[in-house]
């Protein structure tokens, strides 16, 4: 799938075989007994250990020790400390995924400055700029996520309905991209529906902008949430208000997965690939550490999911098998050979 | 001579004798507000030694100044025995200015504060030939996004990067009217369009212009005073600063130098059709078909389309046949820098576009060519380097284009009283002629819904 949108400042878009690592690349890198430290929002989400286990298992095929791995439970105040103190361990790259955008500009250009290589996944703090502050940036081609997620609910809309877009109330690059392109697909699409756009400030506050966005449009069918887990929320907040309305979000959670599975209230989730994505980043500091030029903006393109294909496009997205109770959703286990289906696509 | 503004709006001779308060106190105003804004003066007393104006003076201004939001006295300086000095500061964060750069394939908007620091920014692809009516629509729906998301929503200015060269005599204080820059602008009110939409003046420059603006103020030209920056893409183009300020020329359309005639072998042609990204792509399709660049041959029977970043990348992997065609271009378009530079004597040059910033190679050939033919003296210091600001120089050059032009005094004079740019009688005198012609023609310059 082309990448449809532009970089944080106006890249064109690198595909990740750019920085294809060839077997005399990784034996350099061997060779030269490098030392990177890892710098994430958070452990604890599933997309966070799948991107984690791309970056260290590709710096392991080529050599390269991870000296450490931080979670920054979504505080810039933690980041900005980790920052500091791994600028004094001095390794020779930093992986970091921004949490804020103008706090913690000043701890990352602070990496750059010291020498040590800074490659960023999904966000650029304000003022940074490629080739001077920081590498590359790697991530999803959001851009293209928020219009494979309005795709994907259109055709759950009727003439003239009405949508809520629930954004996320942060300077955020992934979430901006996903929130602009939604919108402005349905803007050139479907101009019979109408648009509601409310934003929430954190997770804690994902209900009550649902239920003041649900309250306000009474007429609401159709709802973009800009990732899985205040979709999950959003999802739960209109179920105590009875009130039924089609979804469609950003990423495959397990939750999100078993809702799609059953075609409610989730109807498509567009899917980033995280494991790719954390081998792009780890390629791309190997290459940045080999002295070879790094491409501004690597994106990968997402994917559409719907209950059709959830099933291979979870395998594809976290190399496991998909969850027990979206195979039985789907009547993929738990049937007699003679009640099977017949196979899907037929 | 430059109009200003005043000159031409007051409609009423001054009256004799005794000067009303605001006339006496907008001069000072401008003054003290400009020392502070350029951090010339960060406390009072300097203040009072450079505007050399009294103490009662200078405390009043700054009051005032404090009472329309534009300057905070809030924070304490370093004593220097004494009690510590309280710092003026300015008030970067009272407004916000909307910038957008208009690109062949692509659309960017962002929003600054008043100190032309860039807040957030939004890329995306669009197709310039599509009717402006279309690329406004799409540019006022952008703009109240990027608006919406501010906490302080005060907006200043507008001020677009556009890819054309804006011809004026560059003493205009702000656009008062569209100009054509591309083919349909004429027939198309852009700039009214967002003066109804946003209620605010607006700036339009090319974009080599805003992108010389962008690397003067925060890129490799920071601390310089004379720079040339050379854009080389499907256009080649230049752009001056003098003295740290923008040189416009006598038309505002200073760097066209894409059109100057150059040789190479046989072959003879303007530079961005013997040197741009067009001629790039063109010979590298050909060293695919002939099997020279065995690199840019495998990437066609793989199906791929072979543009000049294909090219840059071909030479970069060390592809013989793509290090000669951008070791050429490099030649061609440092021949033609070099004379530029023997002329002006620039302390620096910033090759940028998305070409140069690409690839070594060229830039390496560009600099031996232009050290090859600059005279011993100007060669001697001067700085041949690649943007290291992207996309993002248009962006942040727009924003100082607004913010010079916002606080430049012939304007800064005509709104300070008020503490805000829409009170400028030629800005006010605009919306007026904007509402008459509405009148007139009906819906013409109604704002996009959004």
């Amino acid at each position: 799938m082309a990448i449809t949108g532009l970089g944080p400042h106006g890249e064109r878009a690198s595909a990740p075989e750019r920085v294809l690592l060839l077997p005399e690349d990784m034996e350099r890198a061997r060779a030269s007994g490098f030392r990177v430290a890892i710098v994430l929002h958070t452990l604890e989400s599933d997309w966070a250990k799948q991107q984690l286990s791309g970056i260290v298992g590709t710096l392991g095929n080529c050599g390269v020790a991870v000296i450490d791995v931080i979670d920054c439970g979504f505080s810039p105040e933690v980041q900005i400390e980790a920052l500091e103190r791994l600028i004094l361990e001095a390794p020779d790259a930093i992986i970091s995924l921004p949490v804020a955008n103008s706090k913690v500009a000043a701890a990352h250009s602070r990496v750059s400055a010291a020498g040590i290589k800074l490659v960023l996944l999904d966000n650029v703090p304000t003022g940074l700029l490629p080739g001077k502050d920081y590498i590359s940036l790697v991530s999803a081609d959001n851009f293209g996520l928020g219009k494979i997620a309005a795709e994907g609910l259109s055709p759950h809309l009727r003439e003239g309905a009405e949508v809520g877009v629930l954004g996320y109330d942060a300077d955020f690059f992934a979430t901006n991209e996903r929130e602009i392109a939604f919108v402005k697909w349905m803007q050139v699409n479907r101009p019979d529906v109408s648009l509601h756009v409310q934003r929430f400030p954190a997770l804690s506050g994902v209900a009550t902008t649902t239920r003041a966005l649900a309250e306000a449009h009474s007429q609401l069918a159709g709802l973009f949430v800009v990732w899985d887990t205040p979709a999950m929320t959003a999802a739960q907040a209109l179920e105590t208000m009875g009130r039924k309305i089609s979804m469609a979000t950003v990423d495959l959670g397990q939750e999100a997965t078993i809702s799609l599975a059953a075609n409610e209230p989730l109807v498509a989730i567009a899917a980033q690939q995280p494991f790719r994505q954390g081998e792009s980043a780890a390629s791309i500091t190997v290459t940045a550490l080999l002295g070879r030029l790094a491409p501004a903006w690597v994106a990968l393109p997402g994917l559409a999911v719907t209950a059709r294909n959830v099933v291979e496009c979870f395998q594809t997205v976290w190399r496991m098998p998909a969850p027990h109770e979206v195979l039985r959703k789907l009547s993929l286990v738990g049937l007699k050979r003679s009640d099977r289906h017949p196979p899907r696509g037929s | 001579m430059p109009t200003t503004a005043s000159m031409q709006t007051d409609g009423h001779p001054r009256r004799k004798g005794r000067p009303r308060v605001s006339e006496t106190a907008a001069p000072s105003l401008v003054d003290i507000l400009n020392l502070v804004r350029t951090e010339q003066a960060t406390t009072r007393q300097e203040i009072e030694r450079q505007s050399e104006l009294g103490r009662a003076v200078v405390a009043d201004r700054l009051g005032m100044l404090g009472e329309l939001g534009l300057v905070d006295e809030s924070e304490l300086g370093t004593a220097a025995g004494g009690r510590a000095p309280r710092l003026v500061r300015f008030s970067a964060d009272r407004g916000r200015i909307l910038v957008a750069t208009l690109d062949q394939t692509a659309l960017g908007v962002g929003v600054a504060d008043l100190a032309g620091s860039l807040l957030m920014e939004h890329h995306e692809a669009t197709e310039l030939a599509q009717p402006v009516s279309a690329l406004a629509e799409r540019l006022v729906t952008l703009f109240r996004w990027i608006l919406e998301r501010q906490s302080n929503p005060q907006l200043y200015g507008i001020s677009i990067s556009v890819p054309g060269a804006v011809s004026d005599g560059g003493e205009a204080l702000f656009q008062r009217a569209t100009p054509g820059v591309l083919p349909g602008w004429e027939s198309f009110p852009l700039v009214e369009t967002l003066v109804a939409a946003f209620d605010a003046p607006v700036w339009l420059r090319s974009s080599v212009e805003t992108m010389t603006m962008g690397e003067l103020h925060a890129g490799a030209g920071r601390n310089q005073r004379t720079m040339l920056l050379v854009k080389v893409g499907k256009r080649i183009g230049a752009g001056l600063a003098s003295d740290g300020m923008l040189f416009r020329g006598a038309q505002g359309t200073v760097g066209l130098i894409g059109s100057v005639p150059v040789t190479m072998g046989d072959r003879t042609g303007t530079l961005e059709a013997m040197a741009g990204s067009d001629h790039i792509a063109q010979d590298g399709r050909l060293a695919a078909e002939n099997g020279a660049s065995p690199v840019l041959a495998e990437l066609v029977r793989r199906g791929g389309d072979i543009t000049a970043l294909e090219v840059a990348q071909a030479a970069q992997v060390g592809d013989a046949a793509a290090i000669e065609i951008l070791s050429q271009s490099g030649r061609l378009i440092g021949q033609v820098v070099a004379t530029l530079a023997n002329m002006l004597n620039p302390a620096l040059i910033v090759l940028s576009g998305s070409i140069a910033q690409t690839n070594d190679i060229l830039l390496a050939s560009a600099r031996e060519a232009i050290y090859g033919a600059c005279h011993p003296l100007v060669s001697r210091d001067l700085q041949i380097i690649r943007s290291q600001m992207g996309s993002s120089s248009g962006l942040v050059g727009a924003a100082i284009v607004a913010t010079e032009g916002l606080f430049a005094a012939p304007m800064l004079r005509d709104w300070i009283m008020s503490g805000l740019p829409q009170a400028h009688p030629l800005f006010q005198q605009m919306k007026h002629e904007i509402a008459q012609r509405k009148a007139i023609k009906g819906d013409n310059v109604r704002p996009p819904d959004v």
